[in-house]
């Protein structure tokens, strides 16, 4: 096969300018960190909220060191093996909680995080992780829900096993065996998968109560109580102090003051004593542990200086995620002392 | 009618570029319309949401229909739901009617296409509604109905069953996953092969393994010649082709719309079931289906409007309940999400213009799609033309690097194909039945995500009885095609065993002159 001369010439010019192009680019930045980055992420689902954290996030750090990096969603098990092989800094991860409460469930695939990786910085918080009932469900409050468990009555919950879906029901039950001990049992969980899946069986009817989000679920709480899709938030498991932190608009329609009536002081989940529970869903890096310190390092420092700017924690806001920049060796403390008190609660309900 | 000012002379560029790009990765064996929403995303963070959109549907509908060039011509599906289409395209390229073929897929697709964009913007609402009365259980009844289409699909009904059932088998492989609701534990293995095979077998790979490679490897058997079959491909003038094919059609096309879109817009049933369930229908409910599997226009009718109406359907939950129909849309919902729109119920009445710009979006990019293939085809069909010993090498090559990239570089997956193109040859060689297998492989994890869930939810057998009307609906829809495919398969012995007896009395009646 032949080609015109024309075309081949065209041919190696572009070929020449995209490998000059690519090598400029290449050696644009001057730290350890270098050529491509590929940052892979937990979930495999571009809309939904790592992805959307991720890109705000990586973006940001791209245009910083002048680098090329991409964000690809390709779910947890993926991610981690991904960075198992890559000890070069060249693939990077972001994921959230679920990356330590997997193991302490013991989710085939997930190994402690802080043994097998080097945990780098937090990013931002999710505060959307919401428990949601039908809008005529008798239960008009968590309260409500803890009282009838107690009284014998089989309440059933539908979460996806073994994460952050999951630790808010294992509270709740921990909760109902402090406050009726031995009547924990009657809190049901139904495992199901998507979201989508869990919106179904609060419309079927095979679940009281349901594990949600604020961003998927806001719409559903504002439909007519004769609509078979409505529902109603009774939970929000983030701490007061982080939804303070929400745009005063909230999201939607339903206002920050609307959602601080799901938070505590207004809701609380007793973990015995005084302590009681919350959890924020935190974003944040994890690197190949031979990976050089010194990438960590200029990761930590870029991202103090983007954090410093401020822009990016507008974006976040407007996202409805609260941003909470901790530098790797802070983040990696804070997160091990997070796990170690989620830990306790899935022991106690064992 | 605010949103016309949206519509500038860059939109039209960037839903007609989409569909032109799309049309590319659908076309190429390992790229999938998912595979090019996901790589343009965040090109929405520049483009902004309207412009974003209008390019992302472009390559959703050309992706889709992109499928069908490497179905028709190579026997290789380019995406999932255009295994039906290989049915009776295939055979029809082998005859040298490939760009016929071409030209009844594309105008199929068409139609379906608008036929869902109609749907869709007149009954979105209400039609998701309807879809959350189906529950774990009506969803494992549809799923159980195109899985009951197997045998019919099968010169043997015994063969056929047996095939599918292989097939079932192999999606099982792999973990009961934690995303389905399942308890993450491996099955159908030995422990060295978890570190491959947690999550199975990857389903790209198997088809294009199983179409792909092993139709390259039965090529390769015979040897290659230099004659090929291009000496009687028609081309020119529409290589055979003219409007009549599609006299008496019209309800095969409408159905098969109407059941593509239908399907679309359940999430978690997927596109294979769409097109698998419009093929079927129409071999069940049309006067002549004899012809079906060895080159029918009808084939391809119904397999490529079911696919293209997709579009439609999966958009319907997406929009409606903020819930992706099927894997595209899936990533579709991030250019919302990057945009901090939300997407839910109230979501169409709350952004009325973004819901006209998506419709827009969504016509031109079915007639671009129409115009684009339909033009081209005469130049797309002489693929088959390239001599064999240049063509099969660059397909392998193009297999093995879909396949790589296809879960974003693991290489377990080539070997995958590889393993199933030997496996689909070996198959064939011992006369089992690829189209069943596949089938079932693709509808098997699914079949058993719903059947365990029923149970879980229900806790009784019954329950698949007793659930509601359209349970009622679907078993009698299920115990027809089972009638269906039993008649048609003692017809099919009957009409063997007359045509055995006519045979051997005249062989006697030769040998009777002879002596």
């Amino acid at each position: 096969m032949k080609f015109p001369k024309t075309i081949v010439g065209l041919g190696s010019a572009a070929m020449m300018m995209s490998v000059a192009f690519g090598a400029g680019v290449a050696q644009a930045a001057d730290g350890p960190l270098r050529g491509n980055v590929r940052v892979v992420i937990g979930s495999t689902s571009t809309g939904g909220d790592t992805y959307q954290n991720s890109s705000i996030v990586v973006d940001q750090l791209a245009e910083h060191l002048d680098l090329n990096m991409k964000v690809d969603a390709v779910g947890a098990s993926a991610a981690f093996r991904a960075l198992d092989r890559d000890s070069r800094g060249n693939t990077l991860m972001i994921f959230h909680d679920q990356s330590y409460l997997g193991y302490l469930y013991g989710v085939q695939g997930y190994d402690n995080i802080f043994e097998k990786y080097t945990v780098g910085p937090t990013v931002a918080i999710n505060p959307g992780n919401a428990y949601l009932v039908p809008k005529d469900s008798p239960y008009e409050t968590l309260d409500d829900i803890i009282a009838a468990a107690g009284d014998g009555e089989t309440v059933r919950v539908a979460i996806q096993p073994g994460g952050v879906s999951e630790i808010g029901f294992s509270a709740l039950k921990n909760a109902i065996s402090i406050e009726h001990p031995g009547m924990e049992d009657n809190l049901v969980a139904v495992n199901t998968g998507s979201q989508s899946d869990k919106n179904q069986q609060l419309f079927d009817g095979q679940a009281d109560v349901i594990n949600g989000t604020v961003q998927a679920n806001e719409q559903y709480t504002r439909l007519s109580e004769d609509d078979q899709k409505a529902m109603r938030f009774v939970w929000l498991t983030a701490r007061q102090g982080t939804i303070q932190q929400a745009p005063e608009n909230g999201l939607g329609q339903t206002s920050r003051e609307q959602l601080l009536e799901f938070v505590e002081p207004n809701v609380t989940v007793t973990m015995g004593g005084d302590e009681t529970f919350t959890f924020d869903k935190e974003f944040f890096f994890l690197y190949n542990k031979d990976m050089d310190p010194a990438i960590v390092e200029q990761i930590d420092e870029a991202l103090t200086e983007i954090y410093a700017e401020g822009e990016i924690q507008e974006i976040q806001k407007n996202s409805f995620f609260i941003p909470n920049f901790k530098p790797s060796e802070q983040a990696s403390e804070y997160l091990y002392d997070k796990m170690s008190r989620y830990e306790g609660i899935i022991e106690n309900i064992k | 009618m605010e949103f016309l000012s949206l519509l500038d002379i860059t939109f039209f560029l960037l839903a007609g570029f989409g569909a032109l790009i799309g049309i590319i990765f659908g076309a190429i064996p390992g790229m999938t319309a998912t595979m090019a929403v996901a790589v343009c995303l965040p090109l929405t963070y520049a483009l902004g949401l309207h412009h974003g959109l209008a390019l992302l549907l472009g390559l959703y509908v050309g992706g889709i229909s992109g499928g069908m060039v490497p179905a028709v011509l190579l026997n290789i599906p380019g995406t999932p739901s255009s295994i039906t289409t290989t049915f009776d395209g295939y055979p029809m390229a082998r005859k040298g009617e490939g760009e016929k073929a071409l030209r009844v897929s594309v105008i199929a697709s068409v139609v379906g296409g608008l036929i869902s964009a109609a749907v869709l913007f007149l009954f979105a609402p209400m039609l998701a509604d309807f879809s959350i009365k189906f529950s774990y259980v009506e969803k494992f009844l549809i799923i159980l109905l195109a899985l009951s289409v197997i045998a019919s699909l099968s010169s043997s009904m015994l063969v056929g069953i047996f095939s599918g059932v292989i097939g079932i088998w192999l999606s099982l492989i792999g973990d009961y996953s934690i995303s389905d609701g399942g308890n993450g534990k491996t099955r159908l293995m030995f422990d060295f092969m978890e570190p491959y095979l947690f999550e199975g077998f990857s389903l790209l790979p198997v088809l294009i393994g199983i179409f792909g490679i092993s139709t390259i490897l039965l090529e390769a058997e015979k040897g290659v010649k230099s004659d090929l079959s291009n000496e009687r491909i028609k081309f020119g003038k529409g290589g055979g082709f003219s409007l009549s094919i599609f006299k008496g059609r019209l309800t095969n096309l409408v159905r098969s719309s109407f059941i593509g879109t239908f399907v679309g817009m359940l999430p978690g049933v997927g596109g294979s079931a769409a097109s698998v369930l419009a093929y079927t229908q129409e071999k069940n409910l049309s006067r002549d289906s004899s012809e079906m599997g060895k080159g029918a226009p009808q084939g391809l009718v119904a397999s490529e409007s079911a696919n293209n109406a997709l579009t439609g359907g999966a958009l319907i939950p997406l929009l409606s309940l903020g819930i992706p129909g099927d894997s595209t849309t899936a990533v579709l919902i991030g250019a919302f999400t990057l945009q901090g729109i939300q997407v839910g119920p109230l979501f169409i009445p709350e952004n009325s213009e973004t819901w006209y710009i998506m419709m827009t979006a969504l016509v031109f990019a079915n007639i671009v799609m129409f115009f684009l293939m339909f033009y081209a085809i005469k130049h797309i069909a002489k693929v088959v033309m390239v001599p064999k010993h240049i063509l099969y090498p660059i397909i392998v090559m193009m297999c093995v690097v879909g396949a790589y990239a296809i879960n974003y570089g693991i290489m377990f997956d080539v070997w995958t194909l590889l393993i199933f193109g030997i496996l689909g040859y070996l198959i064939q060689k011992i006369g089992l039945e690829v189209a069943p297998l596949i089938i079932g492989f693709i509808l098997g994890s699914q079949a058993e995500v719903y059947f365990v869930k029923s149970l879980e939810s229900f806790g009784t057998l019954s329950i698949f009885f007793t659930k509601s009307p359209i349970a009622i609906v679907l078993w009698l829809l299920i115990l027809a095609s089972v009638v269906f495919s039993i008649v048609m398969g003692l017809k099919s012995r009957a009409r063997h065993s007359q045509e055995f007896t006519t045979d051997r009395s005249a062989s006697r009646l030769d040998k009777k002159e002879l002596s």
